[in-house]
């Protein structure tokens, strides 16, 4: 009896889900992937509010391909085992492109899915040059890549802060490690070999006793190459510390949390990223939409995810299908217009002009320098 | 350098030493490993921000500070308290006649679902802890010693001798300790088993409570996340001094800070949890009962 109860119940079961993945069937499905948990969780916010503005635009004039847009979401929680979970369940539901994801470390394991299972994916976010250098024809990048950004950070370093003692720390990861190795290349290129170099363990909240051995270095200028919620512990520690050097890290800072957080312990922090997006012409659409809808102003990554959703959907529109190789070559061929300004890709995937500037923290609000 | 090592290494061994005692007191009564323990600290933490919350929603944080932490410290001991013995009740209770293994799924259970809760109710992001006693601090012998350092050191020491006075001191004390001899035989001179045990988690969690709010501060940002770290590693202070005894779980606590400190600081910061991690493999292969712990075969 018992036994019987419990078939029946499966069988309920797999007939409920067979029907509504039937019904799904009438629906374009996107995918959107990056950390919405966890303590990254702000920049996978950034990543799902831009795509929800372009799905709802392009709902609003009536879907794509004649059917409405569905976005699938992926919760990675910045863990590359996490991102390899959600890659196979988009390639089992069938999406038809993948936004995502925002850690290099998750964005390239996952892409290897996304390529055996035919899948254009672009990312918004990850800089690792890795990511679009093994050959890859489904993977574009519409932002910038590391060793771009890191020789910015170290011709700053070099030229404008005109500094020599380096520290250098990293958190381990594809992209914090990544972004640490291309600095510290470009810094020796400009005969500056870093006082020290270590890595951190990310998700650890006690700093200090790192810190306490860069601060032995007599360090001018500490180089960070990870993401925020690490930045901020690894800010306020070394303010704490008694640390006078100036903090110089990469775009995975660039976050209002930073700034919030770390408090006055922020001031004075340099961060690279690309130029103001709200000076962009293009972006004000968007940036005034976002504010409507969700009652703040955009992120760094929240326009970049905006840009890549609309080209994926953009080249399903102008194919009339969803095949993946066929989307990959008009997404490479086109000239783009977005958001962003224009955009284009080389054969690799990434995006050919791609400026880094740096900012400052000033009076608790990122400035950009001149 | 030196100096500043250690004094990294106290308070952050302070803080597992805090946590720690809570595993080791559950596993010294039930020989249960409460692994839902990790996640009372965390709770304790939000709970200390929100009343940090509230009582500046009433000016009452701006005249006395330490007032106000005092307080926060209180309402995160009280509900993390009340935590602690609902969740024996709910969860471990029920099933104290099941096997091993059956109560350890279920404090998984809870784990999960206070993380959960936590996430849903709280938000997935960072929130940043309000620091009252940010700002100074004392230069000593080439190092620096902040006040909350300073706080969480006294803090710890307080609470420890506070502890060992109700264990050795009080008629409470007494029942806990012959529960923690043999449950069966307290039960039949007339100690009330079920109220001991409320008790322990009462007192564990009230001890992880208080190391949330410290922690919360020392590190100014805090997660729903935050437990599942600090669990693992009080756990394994708890079980390099010796799983069911308290002094075991102080000197555990404050080994693997200096180990972890100094480890970090003067070889490599990357491999500091492999130092850790390493000491423990070496106490368990050549003291399986750990640094201070019995050996539990006797008893049963």
């Amino acid at each position: 009896m018992e036994r019987l109860r419990i078939w029946l119940a499966t069988l309920t079961l797999v007939t409920v889900l067979g029907a509504t993945h039937a019904q799904a069937a009438s629906t374009i499905k996107i995918g959107t992937a990056g950390p919405m948990t966890g303590d990254q969780g702000a920049f996978g916010q950034e990543i799902k509010n831009g795509v929800i503005i372009a799905v709802d635009e392009w709902n609003a004039k009536g879907g794509v391909l004649g059917k409405k847009i569905e976005i699938v979401w992926g919760d990675d929680q910045r863990d590359p085992k996490q991102a390899v979970a959600v890659a196979n369940k988009f390639v089992n539901e069938g999406v038809a492109g993948v936004i995502g994801h925002f850690n290099s470390s998750c964005s390239i394991p996952a892409s290897t899915i996304y390529h055996d299972g035919k899948l254009v994916q672009i990312t918004p976010a990850s800089t690792n040059p890795a990511f679009t250098e093994r050959g890859l024809w489904n993977v574009f990048r519409a932002c910038g890549r590391d060793d771009q950004q890191g020789s910015v950070a170290a011709a700053f370093i070099a030229k404008k802060l005109k500094r020599t003692k380096v520290a250098v720390l990293h958190d381990k990861t594809t992209y914090g490690q990544g972004l640490a190795d291309e600095t510290v290349k470009a810094l020796e290129k400009a005969g500056i070999k870093p006082v020290y170099y270590g890595g951190i363990t990310q998700g650890d909240k006690d700093y200090r006793p790192v810190l306490t051995a860069v601060k032995q270095k007599g360090p001018e200028v500490l180089f960070y190459g990870g993401i925020y919620p690490e930045a901020i512990l690894v800010t306020k520690q070394m303010r704490e510390l008694g640390m006078k050097a100036s903090f110089v890290s990469g775009d995975g800072v660039w976050t209002k949390d930073y700034i919030e957080i770390a408090g006055k312990d922020a001031e004075g922090a340099f961060i690279t990223f690309t130029p103001d997006q709200t000076k962009i012409k293009e972006a004000q659409e968007v940036i005034k939409k976002h504010r409507e809808r969700f009652g703040s102003d955009v992120g760094a990554y929240t326009v970049y995810s905006y840009v890549a959703a609309n080209m994926l959907l953009d080249a399903i529109a102008a194919t009339k299908s969803t095949d993946g190789p066929k989307i990959a070559d008009y997404i490479r061929k086109t000239k783009w217009n977005t958001a962003l300004g224009p955009i284009q890709f080389d054969n690799k995937g990434d995006v050919l002009v791609s400026p880094y500037v740096v900012w400052e923290v000033k009076n608790g609000k990122f400035v950009e320098l001149k | 350098m030196l100096v500043q090592q250690l004094i990294n290494g106290l308070t952050l061994g302070s803080v597992y030493a805090l946590i720690a005692l809570g595993y080791t007191m559950v596993y010294g009564i039930i020989e249960l490993i409460n692994f839902a323990h990790g996640e009372i600290y965390m709770l304790g933490a939000y709970i200390g921000m929100i009343t940090f919350g509230f009582l500046t929603a009433f000016y009452l944080t701006s005249p006395s500070p330490a007032a106000a932490l005092l307080l926060m410290m209180v309402a995160a001991m009280l509900y993390c308290g009340a935590c602690g013995v609902t969740m024996e009740r709910v969860a471990y209770r029920p099933l104290r006649s099941a096997p091993r293994l059956s109560p350890l799924i279920s404090a998984l259970g809870v784990s999960i679902f206070l993380q959960n809760f936590v996430m849903l109710a709280q938000g997935p992001r960072d929130k940043g802890f309000p620091h009252l006693l940010a700002g100074w601090g004392i230069d000593l012998f080439g190092g620096r010693i902040s006040a909350i350092q300073i706080f969480i050191l006294a803090g710890t020491v307080v609470m420890m001798v506070a502890l060992e006075l109700l264990v050795h001191r009080t008629k409470i004390g007494k029942a806990m300790r012959a529960t923690a001899q043999d449950r069966e035989m307290a039960a039949l001179v007339g100690v009330d088993v079920n109220s001991v045990i409320s008790v322990t988690f009462l007192i564990g969690s009230a001890l992880a409570a208080v190391a949330g709010v410290m922690v919360g501060m020392y590190y100014g940002l805090i997660n729903f996340f935050i437990g599942y770290m600090a669990g693992i590693k009080a756990f394994t202070a708890a079980v390099l001094g010796g799983i069911g005894s308290m002094p075991g779980a102080m000197l555990g606590g404050l080994l693997l800070g200096l180990i972890e400190s100094f480890g970090a600081g003067y070889i490599s910061s990357e491999y500091k949890d492999v130092f850790a991690f390493a000491i423990l493999v070496l106490v368990l292969i050549f003291r399986p009962t750990g640094l201070l712990g019995e050996d539990t075969s006797k008893r049963a």
